[in-house]
């Protein structure tokens, strides 16, 4: 998600230190450790959030980004109709809302059940409508009865108003067509005759099998393969139902490794399906003709978007009028825990409706807040009295602009800070940078009334009349809990990439995003807390009290400040 | 809408401040005053469209029997209506008359610039870009963000916690569990997250934002 400029992100280091390019030797790693960061490099993508999506876990002491936590689902619910789903439904159901609530295929909008009724009665026929795109299934033929149930309703309709038979009527019509084509057998090695294969070839090319009846022939035989298989197994004496796949399954993974040595009959290899009825299907060159022959006929419009076909449970149609509603996919609350600790960072309620969390653990309380601005005008040019805002999107190559950076304290304990910054911006696109008061403190996040009663921390003034002295090594400004300093940019030339990088490539465009000023800043914190924060209240409050403790903390974040302008030429 | 022709100039500032800190643009053109309610420390920028003259025509069962004035448009606390939005009340048509609906937005919800606006209702911790078209009968939950530019289709429901965006809108993300949260009173200074050049952030109680509004 793009921000606006300017913004802040913060990066978490758990993959780069987890991975085994990690284990490497000492010198090495002191080398990575110095490396600046890239916020150019494709990797930075993956590391790089802000502060908002960061937890923190305070048992590591360190920031949790979402790769860094392990989420577990709490509960299902539909995003349409907020009702939650059972884990049963969904593992027997699948993820989708078994209600009333359906997306449409072409545009994705949620769709409405609308009455075709002309009588005013708002009586039978429904259909299904999208409110966007104004596709509706009556342009795949399908009327439903009632405006309730509608995904029951919709299975049993298939595209064009026929009925799907349910499963059981599909078992029944095997059976009966296996029982026909064992009976023609029989007869055909009493008295072969040529016509009989002709004709059963053309009965076949008639209707061709969908693909549900595929699917379902197919588990069918595949069931059966697991049941002839059972009997020779070693340990079917037993009185356990193997014909259930789980139970052999799980009967198989138990024994599978020391089974074979006392197996006295190898069982039949299990065999594929070999015919339509047992799932079977052999692809057919003439239906491709037909579908070119149609696109010929009917033009491109008829066919569907890569996206839509992917979307729909059946990716395997081409034509807009085999298109079905798609019934909406479950959204999940979810608790997040730390990888290396295990402890729980974040648990919302598990009620659907409650927006509150039980344990939240925020990045926002632990780590100080980095924001960027421009210096208000009247400081930076004495002689301008413009009141335009300053434009972050045209940066000016190579004139010195003047930032504020903002640093603003979450913890209840006094903080030291030290920034430090590439002179020059990585990427192809070199700008010099310079914080002009790298190391300064920030004070501790105490009752907002100190603020005003204080009067030791008075703010600094400052008028347009001392505008010229921005000292190096002077804070601007600061508060209770907040420091600002000066940081001065001069933005890179987008054009000089060839003498400045060497132009390794050869080549002179930009990528994309690259005129971007990215900002990669190092934050180091140092403070004194209370040892075992986190555990106040619990243990002998007075017995750890005046024991503190020394802590540290290091982490990169990233200013985007602005985009830098074309050069006018 | 109509205007009235001769603009004087504003003479005491932009905003009509009421008694309870609401601040109504004078340039913000708002038809059916009666049938609005603006909670408290709510912004109306300028330029913005307020239709409560849309309000509901089926008879409303009133207990003590006099005229109860329908509501057509109610706005909670710290909520901030940015320029050029218009709020209209979503409407049905149905036996050959249009039926209007109330349209209920909630605490500290933040419209962007040039929006327009039929939702059923908006809960609080919204934020909603610029240019942003919500349909009717929309129906928004609790810590939503629509990305600029979004259109949301007609009757869609936006789970809490969501962020939404495209041409039709679909859910594209999560927010944060920082969403809203002002990270231990930034204090005075300047601002942080997305919220420009002022102190709040996407999301998060709008009293500062409002404050600062003059």
């Amino acid at each position: 998600m793009a921000q606006p400029f300017p913004y802040t992100y913060y990066a978490c280091d758990c993959f780069d230190s987890n991975t085994p390019l990690a284990s490497k030797r000492a010198s090495q790693l002191l080398e990575e450790d110095e490396r600046d960061l890239d916020p150019h490099n494709p990797r930075s993508n993956y590391a790089l959030y802000p502060l908002e999506q960061l937890l923190y876990c305070e048992d590591c002491q360190q920031i949790r980004c979402p790769r860094c936590v392990a989420e577990e689902t709490i509960n299902w619910y539909c995003p349409s109709c907020l009702f939650e789903v059972p884990s049963s439904v969904v593992k027997s159901d699948g993820n989708r809302c078994t209600r009333n609530c359906f997306n449409c295929p072409v545009c994705t909008s949620p769709m409405t059940t609308n009455s075709l009724d002309t009588s005013g009665e708002n009586g039978a026929p429904f259909i299904l409508a999208c409110p966007y795109c104004k596709w509706s299934t009556v342009e795949i033929g399908i009327e439903m009865e009632k405006s309730t149930g509608i995904s029951a309703q919709l299975a049993r309709i298939a595209n064009g108003g026929r009925p799907i038979p349910t499963q059981k009527e599909r078992d029944k019509e095997r059976e009966r067509k296996k029982e026909m084509e064992s009976r023609r057998r029989e007869k055909d090695a009493i008295s072969p005759t040529q016509d009989s294969p002709t004709t059963d070839g053309g009965r076949d090319a008639g209707n061709a099998p969908s693909h549900d009846d595929l699917f379902s022939n197919l588990s069918a035989f595949y069931k059966s393969q697991i049941d002839t298989q059972s009997p020779s197994n070693p340990f079917s004496q037993s009185d356990i139902n193997f014909s259930s796949p789980s139970a052999y399954s799980r009967i198989m993974s138990m024994y599978s490794s020391n089974s074979r040595k006392h197996k006295r009959n190898k069982p039949a290899a299990p065999r594929d399906a070999g015919s339509v009825l047992e799932g079977f299907s052999i692809h057919d060159p003439s239906t491709d003709a037909q579908a070119i022959e149609r696109i010929k006929r009917e033009g491109w419009s008829i066919t569907l978007e890569p996206s839509q076909r992917l979307a729909q449970t059946n990716p395997n149609i081409r034509f807009s009028d085999d298109l079905r509603p798609l019934a909406t996919l479950l959204c999940t609350k979810r608790s997040k825990r730390c990888r290396s600790c295990r402890h729980i960072l974040s648990k919302p309620e598990s009620k659907i409706t409650s927006t509150r969390y039980k344990i939240k653990l925020l990045a926002l309380n632990h780590i100080p807040r980095i924001s960027m601005r421009a210096l208000p005008p009247q400081f930076a040019q004495p002689a301008s009295t413009s009141n335009t805002p300053f434009n972050y999107n045209a940066l000016k190559s190579g004139i010195p602009t003047q930032f504020l950076l903002h640093l603003s304290n979450p913890l209840f304990d006094p903080i030291r800070v030290t920034l430090a910054t590439p002179s020059l911006t990585p990427g192809r696109v070199q700008s010099r940078v310079t914080i002009l008061c790298p190391q300064f403190e920030v004070g501790a996040n105490t009752d907002v009334w100190d603020d005003a009663l204080a009067s030791s921390l008075s703010p600094i003034k400052h008028s347009a009349h001392d505008s010229g002295q921005i000292e190096a090594g002077k804070i601007w400004d600061r508060g209770r809990n907040w420091t600002s300093v000066v940081v001065e940019v001069v933005p890179g030339f987008l054009n000089d990439n060839n003498n400045a990088t060497g132009g390794d490539d050869g080549d002179d465009t930009l990528n994309y995003d690259e005129d971007v000023l990215e900002i990669p800043i190092f934050v180091r914190l140092e403070f004194e807390a209370d040892v075992n924060v986190e555990e106040r209240g619990l243990g002998d409050s007075r017995g750890s009290k005046g024991e503190r403790e020394k802590r540290e903390e290091a982490f990169w974040t990233v200013v985007g400040v602005g985009r830098i302008a074309e050069m006018a030429l | 809408m109509s205007r009235p022709a001769a603009r004087r100039p504003a003479p005491k500032g932009e905003y009509i401040e009421t008694d309870s800190g609401n601040k109504v643009s004078r340039r913000s053109a708002i038809t059916g005053t009666a049938n609005i309610t603006l909670g408290g420390r709510t912004v109306i920028m300028a330029d913005v469209v307020l239709r409560g003259d849309l309000h509901s025509t089926r008879p409303v069962p009133s207990s003590s029997g006099k005229d109860v004035t329908p509501t057509s448009i109610s706005i909670g606390r710290c909520t901030v209506i940015s320029t050029g939005s218009v709020i209209k009340p979503p409407c049905k048509i149905s036996r050959g008359q249009t039926h209007y609906y109330p349209i209920k937005i909630s605490d500290n919800v933040f419209v962007g610039p040039n929006c327009t606006i039929s939702a059923i209702s908006i809960s609080s911790h919204v934020h909603i870009g610029a240019n942003v078209v919500i349909q009717p009968f929309v129906i928004i939950k609790e810590n939503v963000k629509i990305l600029p530019n979004t259109v949301v289709p007609a009757n869609m429901i936006i789970a809490s916690g969501s962020v939404v965006g495209g041409q039709p809108a679909r859910v594209v993300g999560e927010v944060g569990e920082g969403w809203g949260v002002s990270g231990g009173g930034s204090g005075g200074g300047l601002g942080v997250g997305g919220g420009g050049e002022e102190k709040w952030v996407e999301g998060g109680d709008l009293r500062e934002l409002v404050r600062s509004i003059k």
